[in-house]
């Protein structure tokens, strides 16, 4: 190959490389004609490359900012940037940052139009760019940090544990639809249920119309993407209006043995999928049916320890097309929504565990405190009996003798009545002796069946002469009939004994006391009433409590014992005031369960 | 006149015991515990015993055995300050039980009533 062949191919080589290159760039020679362009020039100033070759640049160029000449290659600094406009083949203007590189040629052949053999001629390669396209990219670049930003934003919040679950279904579904998150008009949640083993839709946001969709994207627009900010905004302006979208989703189920359903194998397939219009699918048409919209996305929402379910999204109202940037979000977000999900559920689960473990421990702690004070009771109840039966001794000594001064002492000695002032209180320490050791005895039950009248008639027939003689009145209304009870009649007549004692000290003569029986269903109940005062009424829940008494006299126990008396036979024991005055006492015993077939 | 034995380990007690029965026209003797009282229902042979149950020593519940070992005819009226005796069956040999109290009018005419009813047998 000679130097002229060489030397043709070099520059053949080379004219291609310009001429084929998708940037923007021109070879100008002396005098600002253009050699050489390139196919990107050509798209840049809108007419066919060829076109362009032999036209003078400036032809093309518009004064500069701040510049009233043109700008030309040859006044140009090589390699610095600077920011232009051109106009195009249709008129438009056009910002472009344009580039020189001068260079000499000593001879150069440029096809055959324009063979001039020159010396040191200077020429320029001029390369420029459309700065609208480097701004459109720039603006794509922020608007994917921005989601990227959320996306990180929702997944921290997500991953928190203060978030119930519908919370963070409704946080997802919010990410999906917000201007500042992935944008979809709407998104629709559904969840494995593995009781019944489908796929259920739970939950769905969006709005049901244009006007809806344009006040809501308008009241999002002006919230900053901060996502508890966004779910404030969705509690305000949002949930009054996905109505329409909560009724689709709850019609949306899938059965899990459907394999097939496209719903079923995205989720097993754990990629995401975009239907346009045109594509089939089993389950498609149903879902487009649900959804009342032809293209929609899903994605799958699957953890480590398997699927949990899927997001269906959709542009129902703006009809925008789905693009892959769209899905490409949406499946890194599909993927951080399930593991908060799986997260909230093993943190509820973990919860709810921990709940149980605490009652457990509440109620052995409690179950030891109560067998605690059992047990000290218990040591209390020992300790009493000997001390009361200790006490008894020396007791009947010191009144046995005050009975016996107080015989032999004159009536008109006033000794004789300090004697009797002696027994009278040791009769009362003995009486408190008495109810102590009496309330500590373990009771033998020795139940007998009785007809309960004649039980009450015949215990309060023993009081009559006492009643007499302070003159108190008793009547009687017996109406239990022949009814039975299982009871054990010795300690039935001391608790109604106790509670006959009870009305007489509290009544001056002439005071009256009425026992009462009656039927009730599955019982019957026994009242002593008394027209005296009555009990005051904060001192009601204490009445049938150890060493409580309202009276001078008496022990405070009469009461507790005929509760526990009362309770030991499966009745209650109750008091409360009359209407018309005076207190009402009474206990209900349990009616023995009748043997079927009896 | 009938002979009454009490066996209490009392002292105060059966001087009040001595004092109010002896005031009801019967004589009296004392023993302090149950040895000594089974010794007197031996060598005394009194009428009718009242027997404290819970006395240091041998307790009135096995005195109340040896004294029907020894004699099955002579009255036994046990006294006690525990109302709960009644539960323990080796007490229901006894003739009579009376819960001890300042007010001796219920000893006293329990150890009247077995008296009677024994002169009424034996005569």
């Amino acid at each position: 190959m000679d130097q002229q062949e060489y030397l043709l191919r070099r520059s053949e080589i080379v004219s291609q490389g310009v001429e084929e290159n998708p940037s923007a760039i021109l070879v100008v020679g002396p005098g600002g004609r253009i050699l050489l362009a390139s196919d990107g020039a050509g798209v840049l100033f809108g007419m066919a490359r060829a076109e362009m070759v032999g036209r003078q640049l400036e032809a093309f160029m518009v004064s500069a900012p701040g510049r009233n000449d043109l700008w030309k290659p040859d006044s140009c600094e090589s390699g610095v940037v600077h920011n232009l406009e051109i106009r195009n083949s249709q008129g438009e203007l056009i910002p472009v940052e344009a580039q020189c590189f001068s260079f000499s040629t000593r001879s150069i052949s440029l096809g055959g139009e324009d063979q001039e053999d020159q010396e040191d001629q200077s020429h320029w390669m001029v390369m420029m760019t459309d700065t609208r396209l480097r701004e459109h990219e720039d603006e794509l670049r922020a608007a994917r940090l921005a989601k990227l930003s959320l996306l990180n934003q929702v997944s921290d919040a997500l991953h928190g544990a203060d978030l119930t679950l519908d919370q963070i279904l409704q946080a997802v579904l919010i990410c999906m639809t917000a201007g500042q998150g992935l944008r979809f008009n709407r998104a629709f949640l559904l969840l494995i249920d593995h009781k019944q083993e489908i796929l259920q839709g739970e939950i769905a946001i969006g709005p049901s119309n244009a006007d809806e969709a344009s006040r809501i994207w308008m009241d999002l627009a002006e919230q900053p993407g901060d996502l508890l900010q966004m779910m404030t905004c969705y509690d305000r302006s949002i949930k009054q209006t996905d109505v329409a979208v909560n009724e689709i989703v709850r019609h949306m189920t899938v059965p899990l043995s459907d394999e097939n359903n496209l719903l079923v194998q995205v989720m097993h397939e754990r990629g995401t999928k975009r239907l346009t219009a045109e594509m089939t699918w089993p389950g498609a048409e149903t879902l487009r049916f649900w959804l009342g919209c032809s293209e929609f996305a899903v994605a799958p929402l699957v953890t480590r320890q398997g699927p949990l379910g899927v997001i269906v999204a959709d542009n129902a109202i703006s009809r925008t097309p789905i693009t892959d940037l769209d899905l490409e979000f949406l499946l890194i977000f599909a993927n951080q929504s399930a593991a908060a999900i799986e997260n909230s559920r093993l943190y509820h689960e973990l919860e709810q565990r921990l709940q149980d473990l605490g009652k457990a421990h509440q109620k052995q702690k409690e179950d030891q405190e109560s067998l605690m004070r059992m047990e000290r009771l218990s040591v209390m109840g020992e300790t009493s009996a000997i001390v009361a039966h200790e006490l008894r001794n020396p007791l009947v000594a010191i009144g046995g003798f005050a009975r016996t001064l107080m015989r032999s002492l004159n009536t008109e000695d006033p000794n004789r009545e300090y004697a009797r002032i002696i027994t009278e209180e040791v009769s009362r320490m003995e009486g408190i002796i008495h109810d102590l050791l009496d309330f500590i005895r373990p009771r033998k039950q020795t139940r007998k069946m009785l007809v309960l009248d004649e039980l009450v008639a015949g215990t309060m027939g023993r009081f009559q002469g006492e009643l007499d003689q302070k003159g108190l009145s008793l009547n009687y209304c017996l109406q239990a009939g022949s009814v039975e009870v299982s009871c054990n009649p010795g300690e039935i007549q001391q608790v109604l004994q106790n509670f006959l004692v009870n009305a007489m000290q509290m009544l001056l003569p002439g005071g009256g006391i009425e026992v009462r029986t009656s039927q009730l269903e599955g019982g019957v109940k026994v009242e002593v009433l008394d027209n005296g005062p009555g009990f005051a009424e904060d001192v009601a829940d204490k009445l049938f409590s150890p060493f409580f008494s309202t009276k001078a006299t008496g022990s405070g126990l009469g009461l507790t014992i005929s509760a526990q008396i009362i309770k030991a036979h499966g009745g209650v024991p109750g008091a409360r005031n009359r209407d018309s005055g005076g207190a009402n006492f009474f206990f209900i015993l349990p009616l023995p369960k009748r043997e079927d077939g009896e | 006149m009938s002979k009454i034995l009490i066996v209490d380990d009392e002292p105060h007690l059966r001087l009040l015991y001595e004092t109010e029965l002896r005031r009801a026209g019967f004589e009296t003797m004392t023993a302090s515990n149950a040895d000594q009282g089974l010794e007197f229902v031996e060598t005394m042979k009194p009428d009718l015993v009242i027997l404290d149950i819970r006395m240091a020593g041998m307790d009135g519940i096995e005195a109340l055995q040896h004294i029907i070992e020894r004699d099955n005819n002579i009255p036994v009226v046990l006294n006690t300050a525990f109302s709960s005796y009644r539960d323990n069956y080796l007490t229901w040999a006894a003739d009579a039980y009376v819960t001890k109290s300042s007010d001796v009018t219920e000893l006293v005419t329990t150890v009247e009533g077995l008296l009677k009813d024994r002169m009424a047998t034996s005569s």
